[in-house]
């Protein structure tokens, strides 16, 4: 079909381990604070590095909270008009978590605070939505909750659209990367050769999606998807860079066009060799790339939407960031950031890669 | 907005507490893969068996995510035993489609909507919107409730195990038949929208159905 609107990100909000706010996030980002720390809450016989959100209200509590800060800071005064998208792995996981955990047996979860859409019903006890839908694609769900959003706004269907990217740390999360061998107990050392895993996270990523321009607004100007079609855990390069590719032409731009790539740099020697091979065969060593993920840590279904706003601010404050905890480069044929950057930036792309081999890239640009 | 859609291929299959009959032999020959699978994954293979697919882009979804692996994972840690990686790995929302694009080797977009009792409405809508970009999508939902326990939180669903399949593409025409969002035979909601139209097309007659955005 023929295509109208373009897409902007005219405002977004955010909660992590890495700071309470957009502000303190980027700040961190650039200075290398990471918010990881190590935690014993949730395994009796290791101390993994992970990160959680620090504050004084729930996690439901903050999600209600930064859909408030959206609206405080849109032209919108609600959200009637809106589409709300929610990306999220795990969804209410922890509420049936406690609640088995304390009785031993399931006569008291609460199935509707249990699946993804738990999340849904949490938000609309307080606010109206014209009409959601969720995406459990695990560690892309909010970057694949982007790629829905830019999708009908392009085609016209909808005015506004919320994204939500949100994963809640639970025990079934770090017991499960864990049992898998790839949780690690220091910060994440993303496309380091001694790298030694991922940290969990968890965090609260909002971005308001609109048809109209605002000041300091952000154009999203392409989503590309692919499946691997090969591993239910173990990456294949060929889908990662076909995603890539797919995002450029989505676009309308080339390679050459892409100033800096949020790299999803896991920290799990799997991931980077596979994610640096796909990026080295496409682009030149022109493209600065750097994964946030040592600062954030790996914010799960969450992580698409969190490194989008991450991507906005980079391109707002035309600054690329350093690669905290990079020393002894593993790829050297891409051209890893060692430091944070005043840099002209015109375009950059977002990457995020799941289990199951489902893939999603996203394209950023400036709008002048 | 409406968009209406042509429904190609239709498939449907459910039980009270186990489908057997998925051919799952046959369509998964590798055992060693075969041993892998979850219920529903081994249901989205069958269906996508029975309407002719060819490496479509995939709207799948279902509302409670993959139950038996979660209660693996819950019963491991409450026991403070190891969590097997095989089952954390297949514990994710997109575990049956995932194994389904691995078989078929289809490296198309694959989505995996969950939205509760809403889900297969949801995937209907997305397909719809996919759909506009001219090509044939093909939706799936899948749901396997039947895990030790479920009494205790299951009070309404009769059918605990159901699977629909539908290929879809956008149509100028009129619409020929309503979407029913009526769940008279204690089905799971999420399936109940999809199940409607699987069980009400007719291969000798055109399918069409509208989708309210």
């Amino acid at each position: 079909m023929t295509t109208k609107s373009k897409v902007y990100i005219t405002t977004s909000t955010s909660i992590s381990c890495a700071g309470n706010t957009n502000k303190e996030l980027f700040s961190n980002i650039c200075l290398g604070k990471t918010g990881i720390k190590n935690n014993k809450n949730y395994s009796h016989d290791s101390n993994p590095a992970i990160g959680t959100i620090s504050s004084d209200l729930s996690f439901d509590e903050n999600l209600i909270n930064q859909c408030k800060i959206i609206l405080e800071n849109s032209d919108l005064s609600n959200f009637e008009n809106t589409l709300l998208i929610v990306g999220s792995s795990v969804g209410g996981m922890v509420n049936t978590e406690n609640s088995y955990f304390k009785d031993n047996h399931y006569k008291n979860v609460n199935v509707s605070k249990h699946n993804i859409q738990s999340i849904i019903n949490n938000i609309q006890e307080e606010f109206k939505f014209y009409d959601n839908i969720s995406f459990s694609t695990a560690c892309t769900s909010s970057a694949n909750a982007i790629g829905y959003g830019y999708e009908v706004l392009k085609k016209g269907i909808y005015d506004n659209v919320l994204i939500l990217g949100v994963d809640s740390i639970c025990h079934t999360t770090v017991g499960g990367f864990m049992a898998l061998g790839v949780l690690s107990n220091e910060v994440c050392k993303p496309f380091d050769n001694n790298r030694d895993g991922m940290n969990v996270s968890e965090a609260i990523a909002c971005l308001l999606l609109q048809t109209k321009k605002t000041k300091n607004c952000v154009e999203v100007c392409g989503v590309g998807y692919s499946s691997d079609a090969f591993h239910m855990t173990q990456p294949h390069p060929d889908g990662s860079k076909n995603a890539m590719q797919k995002a450029l032409n989505c676009a309308k731009i080339d390679t050459s066009d892409i100033n800096y790539i949020n790299a999803h740099g896991t920290g799990t020697m799997a991931n980077d060799t596979s994610e640096a091979n796909a990026i080295e065969s496409l682009f030149s060593t022109k493209t600065k790339v750097s994964s946030t993920k040592s600062i954030t840590g790996h914010t799960l279904g969450a992580a698409g939407a969190i490194e989008a706003i991450i991507s906005t601010m980079i391109i707002q404050n035309q600054t690329i960031p350093t690669s905290t905890n990079l020393i002894d480069i593993e790829n050297k044929n891409i051209n890893l950031s060692l430091e944070t950057s005043k840099e002209d930036i015109n375009y950059v792309m977002s990457n995020s890669f799941a289990f199951g081999g489902n893939n999603c890239s996203l394209v950023f640009g400036r709008v002048k | 907005m409406n968009i209406n859609l042509e429904i190609l291929e239709a498939s449907f299959i459910y039980d009270k507490n186990d489908i057997k009959e998925l051919n799952t032999k046959e369509l998964v020959p590798k055992m060693v893969t075969r041993r892998r699978l979850t219920k529903s994954a081994k249901i989205a293979i069958y269906l996508s068996s029975q309407i002719n697919s060819k490496n479509e882009r995939i709207v799948y979804g279902n509302a409670y995510g993959e139950l038996k692996s979660t209660q693996s994972i819950l019963s491991s840690i409450n026991a403070k035993e190891q969590i097997s990686p095989t089952v954390f790995q297949n514990s994710v929302y997109n575990t049956a489609v995932s194994y389904l694009s691995m078989l078929e080797g289809n490296t198309s977009e694959i989505m995996t909507v969950s939205s509760g009792d809403i889900t297969s409405l949801n995937i209907l809508k997305a397909g719809a919107i996919k759909a506009l970009d001219g090509d044939e999508i093909v939706l799936i939902v899948t749901e396997a409730l039947n895990i030790d326990h479920i009494e205790d939180m299951n009070k309404c669903i009769d059918y605990l195990e159901v699977g629909v399949a539908l290929k879809v593409k956008v149509s100028q025409k009129e619409k020929t038949m309503n979407i029913d969002s009526t769940n008279n035979q204690k089905y799971p909601p999420s399936v109940v929208h999809m199940l409607n139209i699987a069980k009400s097309y007719d291969k000798v007659k055109e399918n069409i159905i509208e989708i309210t955005l």
